[in-house]
Parts: C-alpha cells; sequence; structure tokens
C-alpha cells in the first residue's frame, strides 16, 4: 500500500485506488479532503493559517499555507486531474483550540471559520468534520473506498 | 482525601524518579559551562568561541554543521569563529545539548504515546518560538538565553514517560472529563510529581543558571515563577505555539491551558502569532534538515 505524505502547506491529489494520503500532527492546522462521490478521485490540503495577506510572497510559493489561497488551488489542480465540477465531499480535520480569553491563541477556531468561509464561496461544504478540542490528529483518507480515518495519541483512531 | 497506602504510593513513586535524576550523566563540562555563559547578559560570542575551542569533538561537530549544505555557501569554513558566527550563537547551542544528550532527546516517550524524536523536534519548536514570542516583551529577554530555555524545558518527561506507561489513555480521559485541570495535574495525581518539576530537579544536578532553572519548573504555571517572568511566560506561550504547529510529545499535546497573565509581561496579538508560526515553520525544515541529520549521521 503506497502512502503520500502531505507536509504542512502542501496538499496531494490521488487517482489511484487503494493508495492512501494522509498528513501528520494536526494542531490547530486543517486538513481538507476533498473527494467525488465514487472516492475515485482525491485531495487532502493541509492549512496552516486563515489569511494570506500576512505573507504575500509564501502565498505565492506555497499557497497551501493559507485557506484563502490553499482551497482555490486545490479545486484547480482537482479539475486538471479530471473533476468536471461536479459535486465534490468535503470533510475537515483539525482546527484544534486552546482556551484563551485574548483570543490571541485561537488559531484553530480562525483556520475552520476561513475555510468554511472559502468552501462557501465555491458553493461547498463539509459532509463531516472532527475539528476543534485541545487534541492533535493524524488523519488518512483511502482512494478507492474513500475512507477517512482520524487518531489522536492516546484517543486511539475512528473514522470520520 | 488520599488513603495512607495511597500515599505511601506516592512517596515512592517520586523517590523512584528522583533516583532517575540523579543517574542521569553530568554534563560534559564544556556543554554546563556554555549554558552558564549564555545565561550571563554580558556575555559575547568570544566567549561562546572560547569555551568551544577546548573542545576537540564540539570544535569539529561545529565545523561540520557550518559546512553542511543548507548552512554553507559554497565556501569552505575552516575557523572556528566564522562557523560560530555563521551558524549563530543559538544553533552552537543546540549542537552542544543535541549531541550531548541523545540518551534523553531522542528516546521515545512510552508513557506519552511518543515516537523517538519527537520530544527533540518539538523542543527545537519550541526553542524556535520561544526565542520569537520574547521579542513581543516589554522587557528585553537576551534570544540566545530564550532558546536554550526553549530547548531544555521539557527534559523532565524523558525521566518521567516510564512511570507514565499504562496509564496514557488513563490520564487522557482524566484531562478529557475535566477531572484534572491540565496534563500537568494528571501527572501529578498519578506519580505526587510532574515533568516540570523532574526537569527543574534535573536541571539543578547540572547546575544550570537560575533562569534556566525556572523557564524548566514553572513553563506551564509561568504566574507561579518568582523572578525571571519575561523569560518563563515567553517559554510557556513558545510551548503552545509548538503544540499549535502540529509538534507535540503524543498525548498531552496541546492539553494545557493559556495563563492568561501574559499580557503583563508579553504584548502579541493574533497576527504577531501567525507570523510566528511561518516562522518556526521555515526555520524548523532549514534546521532539522541540516543540523540535525547531519548529527545523527555523526555519531
Amino acid at each position: 500500500m503506497s502512502v503520500i505524505y502531505v507536509g504542512v502547506g502542501e496538499f496531494a491529489i490521488s487517482n489511484r485506488p487503494g493508495e492512501v494520503v494522509k498528513t501528520l500532527g494536526l494542531g490547530s492546522c486543517v486538513a481538507v479532503i476533498a473527494q467525488t462521490p465514487d472516492a475515485r478521485l482525491v485531495g487532502l490540503l493541509h492549512v496552516a493559517l486563515p489569511e494570506s495577506g500576512i505573507n504575500r510572497r509564501l502565498a505565492e510559493e506555497r499557497p497551501g499555507m493559507f485557506a484563502d489561497t490553499g482551497i482555490p488551488q486545490l479545486l484547480q489542480e482537482m479539475r486538471k486531474r479530471g473533476w468536471n465540477s461536479g459535486p465534490l465531499q468535503i470533510k475537515l480535520a483539525g482546527g484544534a483550540t486552546i482556551m484563551d480569553p485574548n483570543n490571541t491563541f485561537n488559531i484553530g477556531k480562525r483556520n475552520l471559520l476561513a475555510i468554511r468561509k472559502v468552501l462557501w464561496a465555491f458553493r461547498l461544504g463539509a459532509i463531516a468534520e472532527d475539528v476543534g478540542e485541545s487534541i492533535s490528529r493524524t488523519v488518512w483518507v483511502n482512494v478507492g473506498s474513500g475512507q477517512v480515518i482520524v487518531s489522536s495519541p492516546g484517543r486511539g483512531e475512528w473514522e470520520l | 482525601m488520599g488513603t495512607v497506602a495511597g500515599e505511601e504510593r506516592a512517596e515512592r513513586l517520586v523517590e523512584a524518579i528522583t533516583r532517575r535524576v540523579q543517574d542521569v550523566p553530568l554534563l560534559p563540562s564544556v556543554v554546563s559551562r556554555l549554558l552558564e555563559v549564555v545565561g550571563r547578559e554580558d556575555h559575547s560570542i568570544n566567549d561562546v568561541v572560547r569555551l568551544i575551542e577546548n573542545d576537540l569533538s564540539l570544535t569539529t561537530r561545529v565545523l561540520k554543521v557550518a559546512n553542511c549544505a543548507a548552512f554553507g555557501r559554497g565556501q569552505t569554513i575552516t575557523s572556528l569563529s566564522r562557523a560560530t558566527l555563521h551558524l549563530g550563537e543559538k544553533m552552537v547551542i543546540g549542537i552542544a545539548i543535541g549531541s550531548c544528550s541523545p540518551q534523553l532527546f531522542q528516546r521515545p516517550l512510552e508513557g506519552y504515546g511518543s515516537a523517538a524524536g519527537e520530544l527533540w523536534d518539538h523542543s527545537l519548536r519550541t526553542a524556535l518560538a520561544t526565542r520569537e514570542v520574547v521579542r513581543y516583551a516589554h522587557h528585553e529577554v537576551s534570544s540566545d538565553l530564550a532558546f536554550t530555555a526553549g530547548l531544555l524545558h521539557d527534559v523532565g518527561k524523558a525521566l518521567i514517560s516510564e512511570f507514565l506507561e499504562g496509564q496514557t489513555g488513563a490520564l487522557v480521559q482524566s484531562c478529557r472529563e475535566g477531572h484534572s485541570g491540565d496534563f500537568l495535574a494528571a501527572e501529578q495525581m498519578l506519580l505526587g510529581t510532574d515533568h516540570a518539576e523532574i526537569g527543574y530537579a534535573l536541571a539543578r544536578r547540572w547546575s544550570l543558571p537560575d533562569p534556566l532553572c525556572a523557564a524548566l519548573r514553572d513553563h506551564h504555571r509561568p504566574d507561579l515563577a518568582l523572578d525571571f517572568r519575561e523569560l518563563v511566560f515567553g517559554v510557556h506561550l513558545g510551548d503552545l505555539a509548538a503544540m499549535l504547529g502540529g509538534s507535540g510529545t503524543g498525548a498531552d499535546t496541546l492539553a494545557y491551558k493559556v495563563e492568561t497573565g501574559y499580557e503583563e509581561y508579553l504584548r502579541l496579538d493574533k497576527d504577531d502569532l501567525d507570523r510566528i508560526l511561518l516562522i518556526v515553520q521555515d526555520e524548523f525544515r532549514r534546521t532539522k534538515a541540516s543540523i540535525f541529520s547531519e548529527l545523527e549521521a555523526g555519531r
């Protein structure tokens, strides 16, 4: 079984049945998983921050770092790989939070808000989410079955 | 309320963990003197060079890293002072600590459900984040001291981990259901001590400078620090930033709270924090890919 590892600010797309697309150690970062209903085309994006305005140069080099540049790029690349703009199933995992009344450290929450806003602009919305809480997550998706699994140290793994 | 048997068990556990601290080898004298020098505000890079040049093994490692692919600039560096200037004092300290303590930093932390190398990754990210965070302190904090404190802050986990084995799920459950305030409190409930206290005991055994001792002991409760609060709050926030960025040590990742009093010592907003996360991500990739793979290869 081949596994494609997706780093922070990166994305991967696969249409090889049986392949696994995986990203490790999501804290406040969010994995955006997009797949066609038959799960033959799967994309996974690892978003680190909400807005690209904070570093335009980096956004050009690695658009996947930010929600507002990463999601359009993921969808554009999926089109190149055969997505015909038909229905897409979106799942989200990550966006962990730490309680901070000053709101400075609530990056996970800000990431999720930005991601939902960008998805909405493409008339897309998540059908399942495993987000928030103060936990670290690893997530992977099986191309072909479309099964999405989330795991966290000390908590085991579960299907999303 | 605890029973007598329970209290006796806790005392035995604390004794056993304390014995582990005594079993840890003392730091090589060059490293402990290096940390002592870094702890002084008036030190210069020449003080660092003078210490390193008396240690052949460390000199070799510093030169090797300075000439490796990611840090080299296509020209061979043969002088230690140029290598130290080229890499920066913080990286030299990282090389010194990383190369003399692999048995502490590179081991898997079974009790935390953490794989080999994760403690070092988390420590390095915390060091980078703390160095950035203290730039926002109301009073100046040495960036070298901040980096070193971040690098060492969780060393107590290496000693306490085995005593948590088999209890990881219960500790996570305890945090999740709110029986303990955070993972540190869960460690206290189970063992009668925690990784911050044990890290502090080790820091004392190693005769580390007072600011580093304070950072190890109080990094989860910086409001309790008697002194060096800018530094201790810096490590506290640097640690959280590293965890938010996806680097922790297994089951306790993110299972801590932000101590909200930080605004009295540091002023940073959400854009500042976003920038810090980007810097840490970028520098970590560069550093991990070069320095520490180089050290691993040379071991």
